[in-house]
């Protein structure tokens, strides 16, 4: 306790740490926060956060073997897998359910839509 | 392959900071203080100091209450760790918390805690207070929320005297002296900002940014090792995966023509980065050889057998004993002692005496066929080891035939490809005829048809089916149980992997515990310029550097594209530089210039930017004193060069109807729509 004061010295009291068990504040994310900010009515010159995102992509997406990386021509209709050659066609086939998920996971195609 | 050329991880570790002297030129002198506060991490220095005090990754790990010690009578909770306290990050990577989401400080409880650590550990020792003016960086257009809960934390919570805010990338343009005219390319850990800068104005309405930066990176690495080395998922953590980031990839100069080398076989070869993780040596007490094994299994049947004979022996005793017992009784009937006799009878529970004549037939009986089984152990003790051994050599002679036949003498390495590729076929073929049996198992397949055709033929065929051998076989190739003859063939298919086992060198643990990185190297980092490679939907650098070109006239493209600063943590990757030069070629009109300047020190020229321009003159007019802050508000920023520029939050809409709340909010919607 004495190294807490100690070390809190420096400032009168806390202001936003709470101690453990008491009722904890809820903090706004940034999804929320920038939600809240472009509701309001802003001048027309105000450069906001969202505002600044970067435009969505015109080009057309280029498509690589989930497994290697390299340009996939194929894609694999039972996993949904990209891939670019007979081997990795072989390799595709034989992985199992949750490695497969995890590359459409981590190419950001497994949901249902799209 | 050399041993050298394999990377070793070197896991990195931090050192605890020490608490700096806090002296009385810092006490009473009214020095600044400078934080960089990055989302990946704090960088924090006395304005007159050549270097940071303190860098530390912005984050820290609130370890859970251990609910089994609960009962402890002083409640242990253990100390949170904060910034360099994490020495193995891997140890508590799912208690921590960081103040940001994305590059935006959201998380205020947990800014105080660092800005704790960061107060304390430059030992400042003023009482209730931290008497120093503040330089703070803050994200490109950061939300005035945020800037808010900032300022009441620095404010009141620290009753700092005054605060400037600056933008990380602007500060690490002035300290690398770019003239007035530059696109700067901020590479961060969340993020990717490109913001044009004219005429020594930064021009806030053309910026972008790109929400991807290093942690996406790192994640996407590790994630992408994980499902490469299955076996290793948990060798590869997140604190590896970074460094093989940061240490070992790079930016591809045509990203599409690198892929394509790499699908050539020597290419990988000569081009391939082994990355060793830490492995334990097998220890050399290796489970039991082969032959002891059989030796030991060899014991344990002979102990078996001496148990057995033990028991018999007994057994024989305790009937002999019987049978002699009765016996004597008998003879009392021979000696005509009628009394005795009874006595005897009822002790030994016997009913009459034709029951202790049958008594004593079965005991003989027993007794003889015990005898007889004891003889014929001992006879076969010998004999059956030497039979037994007989009959396995044959088996093995059989074995050594099979395999011979179907993978002649493996001592040579030709042979053992042959193996190799018989085993293959093999495995192949099972595998071929249970994907068509998983087939025919579902509806309108292709095997399923002909199921049904062969099932057909079947019912038509004439009486002279099964004449012949063959016709036999349209059962087997009906059938959904696994065929008849897999068992041979299971057989078969497990001599050849014993033999082929037999033939082949183990591959050492070494080489076992051995990531090879071929494409990840350059794939990882190309989620800048192809951000679509994670789903997401956002242009990558390079186009959204086009689209920020195509909001200006000529001229002013041109003066940008002459002067394009590469900042940041994330630009540090080899081969950027080259690549955003080729880019620009590719999209800026032919012939005309353009060029691609590096900050001097991209992660830390943020902060000796900042400390400049708190050492500087006019640094009093540039801060955000208290009163300042009690007049206008939380969000309120005093504007510089290197600062955001400030929109006073508009009153929301309807301010006396619906003060703040979201509910209130909501429910006006609702009477706008009726």
């Amino acid at each position: 306790m004495t190294a807490e004061t100690e070390k809190k010295c420096f400032k009168a009291e806390n202001k936003f740490l709470v101690k453990s068990g008491c009722k904890k504040r809820m903090w706004r994310n940034l999804k929320q926060i920038t939600t809240a900010e472009r509701a309001l009515p802003w001048p027309n010159d105000a450069v906001l956060y969202y505002s600044i995102n970067a435009p969505p992509t015109f080009k057309p997406t280029k498509k690589y073997s989930d497994i290697s990386g390299l340009p996939a021509p194929y894609i694999d209709r039972h996993s949904k897998l990209y891939y670019s050659n007979a081997d990795e066609f072989a390799t595709v086939r034989s992985l199992p359910m949750d490695i497969t998920a995890g590359y459409l996971q981590l190419r950001g195609a497994n949901t249902i839509v799209g | 392959m050399e041993p050298d050329d394999v990377l070793i991880l070197k896991d990195y570790k931090t050192v605890p900071d020490i608490v700096h002297e806090y002296g009385p030129t810092l006490k009473y002198g009214h020095i600044p203080l400078v934080i960089d506060n990055g989302s990946y991490q704090c960088r924090v220095g006395w304005s007159i100091s050549e270097d940071p005090h303190l860098i530390f990754k912005n984050l820290i790990a609130r370890p859970r209450k251990d609910r089994s010690k609960k009962d402890a009578d002083p409640p242990v909770t253990p100390p949170i760790q904060i910034g360099n306290d994490i020495v193995n990050i891997e140890a508590v990577r799912f208690q921590l918390k960081t103040q940001f989401d994305k590059n935006v400080v959201t998380h205020f409880e947990v800014q105080e805690q660092v800005c704790d650590y960061i107060f304390s550990h430059l030992g400042i020792d003023s009482e209730g207070r931290v008497p120093h003016p503040i330089v703070m960086t803050e994200a490109f257009v950061t939300p005035n929320y945020s800037r808010q809960l900032m300022s009441e934390l620095l404010f009141e919570g620290y009753g700092v005297p005054a605060v400037s805010y600056g933008v990380d990338s602007l500060f690490s343009m002035y300290k690398n002296n770019i003239e007035e005219n530059a696109l700067i390319v901020n590479c961060g850990y969340h993020t990717i900002h490109i913001i044009p800068v004219l005429r020594g104005k930064v021009i806030f309405e053309h910026a972008r940014r790109i929400n991807l930066g290093g942690s996406e990176m790192v994640s996407y690495l590790h994630k992408l090792l994980q499902l490469k080395y299955p076996v290793h998922v948990n060798a590869i953590t997140m604190s590896r995966a970074e460094e093989i980031l940061t240490q070992h990839s790079g930016i591809a100069l045509d990203y599409q023509e690198e892929t394509r080398r790499w699908a050539s076989g020597e290419y990988y070869e000569a081009h391939v980065k082994r990355v060793q993780l830490p492995f334990v040596q097998p220890a050399t007490a290796t489970p039991l050889s082969v032959e002891a094994q059989k030796e030991r299994k060899k014991e344990m049947a002979r102990r078996l057998l001496e148990i057995n004979a033990r028991k018999r022996e007994e057994r024989l005793a305790e009937d002999e004993e019987q049978l002699n017992q009765l016996l004597s009784i008998n003879d009392m009937v021979e000696d005509g002692d009628a009394d005795e006799f009874n006595e005897a009878l009822k002790g030994f529970d016997i009913k009459s005496y034709e029951d202790l004549q049958r008594q004593i037939a079965t005991l003989q009986a027993r007794i003889e066929k015990t005898r007889q089984r004891a003889a014929a152990a001992a006879a076969g003790r010998g004999l059956r080891g030497r039979g037994r051994r007989r009959r396995r050599g044959g088996a093995r002679r059989a074995g050594d035939v099979c395999s011979r036949r179907l993978t002649p003498p493996l001592s040579s390495s030709g042979s053992r490809t042959l193996g190799i590729r018989l085993y293959n076929a093999l495995v192949s073929a099972r595998e071929a005829r249970r994907a068509r049996r998983a087939d025919m198992a579902r509806r309108r397949t292709a095997a399923a048809a002909e199921r049904m055709r062969v099932i057909s033929h079947l019912a038509a065929a004439g009486d002279d089916f099964g004449t012949r051998d063959e016709d036999w076989d349209a059962y087997k190739s009906i059938s959904r149980e696994a065929d008849s003859d897999s068992e041979s063939e299971a057989e078969r298919v497990s001599l050849l992997q014993d033999a082929l086992r037999e033939h082949e060198p183990a591959p050492e643990a070494r080489t076992r515990h051995q990531l090879h990185l071929a494409i990840e190297a350059i794939r990882a980092p190309e989620l800048m310029f192809q951000p679509s490679m994670l789903g997401s939907h956002e242009a990558g650098l390079a186009e959204t550097m086009e689209y920020v070109f195509k909001h200006f006239s000529a001229e002013d493209q041109l003066l940008l594209a002459n002067n394009v600063f590469l900042t940041g943590g994330c630009s540090q990757f080899p081969g950027l530089k080259e690549r955003l030069e080729r880019e620009l070629l590719e999209m800026r009109p032919f012939q005309s210039t353009h060029r691609v300047v590096t900050a001097a020190n991209p992660s830390l020229d943020a902060w000796y930017g900042a400390r400049d321009f708190a050492g500087s003159n006019e640094f009093e007019h540039w801060c955000i004193s208290k009163e300042d802050y009690y007049e206008m508000g939380g969000e309120y920023l005093r504007e510089h060069h290197a600062s955001n520029r400030y929109y006073k939050s508009p009153a929301p809409i309807d301010n006396t109807l619906a003060p703040a709340g979201d509910a209130n909010v909501a429910k006006e919607e609702i009477v706008v729509d009726c």
